[in-house]
């Protein structure tokens, strides 16, 4: 069973068998027996990994497991594959223009059908008590700007959409 | 004029460190929940919770009628305002006063005349004491741009009604300096509802250097020592600690005695914090006044010995301070940790997420002030900070070396957290050697968020073995291979 994890922003495959007597874990870097054991803690396992045992905390959340091993803690990102293989498509990214972080629309400076040059102001947005300019990427025409004055908005939000660039 | 029962105007972490004060000082209290807000544990301290409404929670806490209302209703005799908020609202201490219920702060005069970083700065300046080189916008709008100039590059901007790093630019070269001033306006403008700006020179590599001083309003001041607060990312403040390493006693005493002198010239009440530039060569000039607690007055606590909480509840009470200058020790060392929701690795971001696990550091000389449940919810309505680890040692390696080992056992799982980039900076070998700016985070930002050893298998492993459907769809396969005999061990 195969599942691609995303950890400190990079992207492993590994692949999950039973070789009837132990868990394998099938990494590029070969194959990993590996054992987890709860220890009656909340969220308190033994990790066995390669016959070498250490203590880890662990709790599954809905895209993301998080680990605390050897006093650090890990976020292990789930990559659904299938969102992987869309990624890369859809519309251009030139054409969109997409929130850095959450934050709060101060101002839209343009509106749906509106004919802009490269480098035009399209909105201000404000993240974390900065105030950020958010630019056109290229001229063009506005198709969407989804946000009004004043609304909040999430990490990868669209905050502004161009009109798809005639061939 | 006693006080018997007490309305905190807080949430989180610091309205539940003053309920644990003022009910161990035997006071009835209660604290303040917006409608959409989750449980807190300032909520299960507090006798009663009483709730406020308002489009968001943010606008509640700041709505002076309602506050002032609820205190009335449910009895109250003072209210804590806490730090934030309306903490530093002089029209919020003037509306309870004329209800005739006490705030546990200054006047509201001094509010007003500290709010005001151009007057404060006037003030502090007319008294003596050293402040910065500088252009304020007041004196002359029409000249101001030709007057900022003049102080020289490279120069800070900031709002005049500002506060927490808000609206700050740096202006490194003249080109941008009319663009940075209307952007800074216009932040002063949305944050403060005033545009008014002043500008001084940016003092290269300093550090802040604050001194917690304490009042009674009779003319009686004290101070409790300093605290070193440069690290700090987007100006603001994430390690502090108590005593700073970069000061000789000589300087000590300097800086500490001139912070207690400033609040004896505005006749200070309740708790205050006279924040200080610190350059490399050892001058110092005054940058602001803080009249209010600050979240790092925790560490002033470890070295002293005293609440100062109840040192507030006191003065507020009319009982005075309750020690002399010479009564306040600095014992040890202490160093605070700002818990944030935070991805340190993208330039800050804060995160939201779920508490799925909380598991806290305790041990000897460990404090956690916290404003988190496991299983409540971060977003993103409040300030990032989920809580402050506090601990004190004998020294200042040793206090490291504690604070350290306390991080590494803090387990918050759910929401990523800043708890690794905090270990980071105490492992620093600047940080060792107290070689530190308020610079400091962004000069060293690739080498502490540098990933570690690579643990990437054992994670894999660990996210695998925990995902059930997984473990059950691997387990099917041999038991299917038995079944049709097909599988020999």
């Amino acid at each position: 069973m195969q599942r691609i994890f995303q950890i400190n922003g990079e992207e492993a495959e590994c692949w999950l068998s039973h070789d009837g007597s132990e868990m394998v874990l099938n990494t590029p870097d070969g194959a990993i027996p590996c054992q987890l054991d709860p220890i009656g803690t909340p969220g308190g396992y033994v990790l066995r990994v390669r016959g070498r045992a250490q203590d880890v905390r662990l709790a599954v959340g809905p895209d993301a497991t998080f680990v605390h091993l050897n006093g650090k803690t890990y976020a292990v990102r789930r990559v659904d594959p299938a969102e992987r293989l869309a990624g890369n498509e859809g519309s251009a990214a030139s054409d969109r223009l997409v929130a850095p972080m959450p934050g709060v629309v101060v101002s839209v400076n343009v509106k749906p059908g509106d004919q802009i040059e490269e480098g035009q102001p399209l909105l201000v947005i404000e993240s974390m008590k900065l105030e950020t300019s958010l630019i056109a990427p290229r001229g063009g025409v506005v198709a969407e700007i989804p946000f009004a004055e004043g609304d909040s908005f999430g990490l990868k939000a669209t905050l502004a959409l161009l009109a798809p660039e005639e061939e | 004029m006693t006080i018997s029962k007490l309305l905190v105007a807080n949430r989180g972490e610091i309205a539940a460190r003053v309920l644990r004060t003022a009910k161990a000082r035997g006071l009835a209290t209660a604290v303040l929940r917006h409608t959409s807000e989750q449980e807190g544990p300032a909520h299960r301290i507090a006798d009663e919770v009483v709730t406020i409404e308002g489009a968001t929670p943010v606008v509640a806490y700041l709505d002076i009628p309602q506050i002032v209302e609820a205190a009335q209703r449910i009895g109250a005799d003072a209210v804590h305002p806490g730090y934030g908020f309306l903490s530093e609202n002089a029209a919020f201490v003037a509306a309870l006063e004329k209800v005739g219920v006490t705030f546990v702060g200054p006047t509201s005069e001094v509010i007003d005349l500290m709010g005001d970083k151009i007057r404060a700065r006037a003030f502090v300046e007319g008294r003596g004491f050293p402040v910065a080189p500088s252009a304020i916008e007041d004196d002359d709008p029409a000249t101001f741009v030709e007057r900022s100039r003049a102080v020289g590059y490279p120069l800070l901007i900031k709002p005049s009604a500002g506060g927490g790093g808000k609206g700050m630019r740096v202006v490194r070269d003249d080109s941008n300096l009319e663009s940075e001033i209307e952007t800074a306006r216009r932040e002063g403008e949305r944050y403060f509802g005033d545009g008014r700006l002043f500008v001084e020179c940016y003092i290269e590599r300093p550090r802040h250097i604050e001194v917690q001083v304490m009042g009674d309003g009779q003319g009686n001041v004290v101070h409790f020592w300093e605290r070193e607060c440069s690290i700090q990312r987007r100006f603001q403040k994430i390690i502090e600690e108590t005593p700073s390493p970069a000061l000789t006693p000589e300087q000590r005493d300097e800086i500490c005695e001139t912070a207690a002198g400033i609040a004896c010239a505005v006749n200070y009440r309740g708790a205050g914090t006279v924040e200080f530039i610190y350059a490399q060569d050892g001058s110092f000039y005054f940058l602001e006044m803080n009249t209010r607690l600050q979240v790092e007055h925790p560490v002033t606590e470890m070295v002293t010995g005293f609440d100062l909480v109840a040192e507030q509840l006191r003065i507020a009470a009319g009982e005075g301070l309750s020690a002399a200058q010479a009564d306040i020790p600095q014992n040890g060392h202490s160093i605070e940790l700002r818990i944030c929701a935070e991805d340190a690795t993208a330039d800050f971001r804060p995160a939201i997420g779920d508490i799925l696990l909380l598991d806290e550091p305790r041990g000897e000389a460990v404090r956690v002030d916290s404003g988190i449940l496991g299983g409540g919810k971060v977003t993103t309505d409040f300030d990032p900070m989920l809580s402050k680890l506090i601990v004190h040692a004998d020294d200042r390696a040793q206090a490291i070396a504690r604070a350290r080992e306390a991080v590494q056992n803090y387990v918050i799982l759910g929401v990523t957290t800043n708890t690794g980039y905090l270990d980071a900076i105490l492992a620093h070998p600047d940080f060792a050697s107290g070689d530190v700016s308020t610079g400091f985070l962004a000069e060293q930002a690739e080498t502490l968020t540098t990933p570690g050893k690579d643990v990437s298998d054992l994670l894999m492993a660990a996210a695998a073995l925990s995902d059930e459907r997984l473990v059950n769809d691997v387990m099917q396969i041999p038991e299917m291979h038995r079944k049709m005999g097909g599988w020999r061990n």
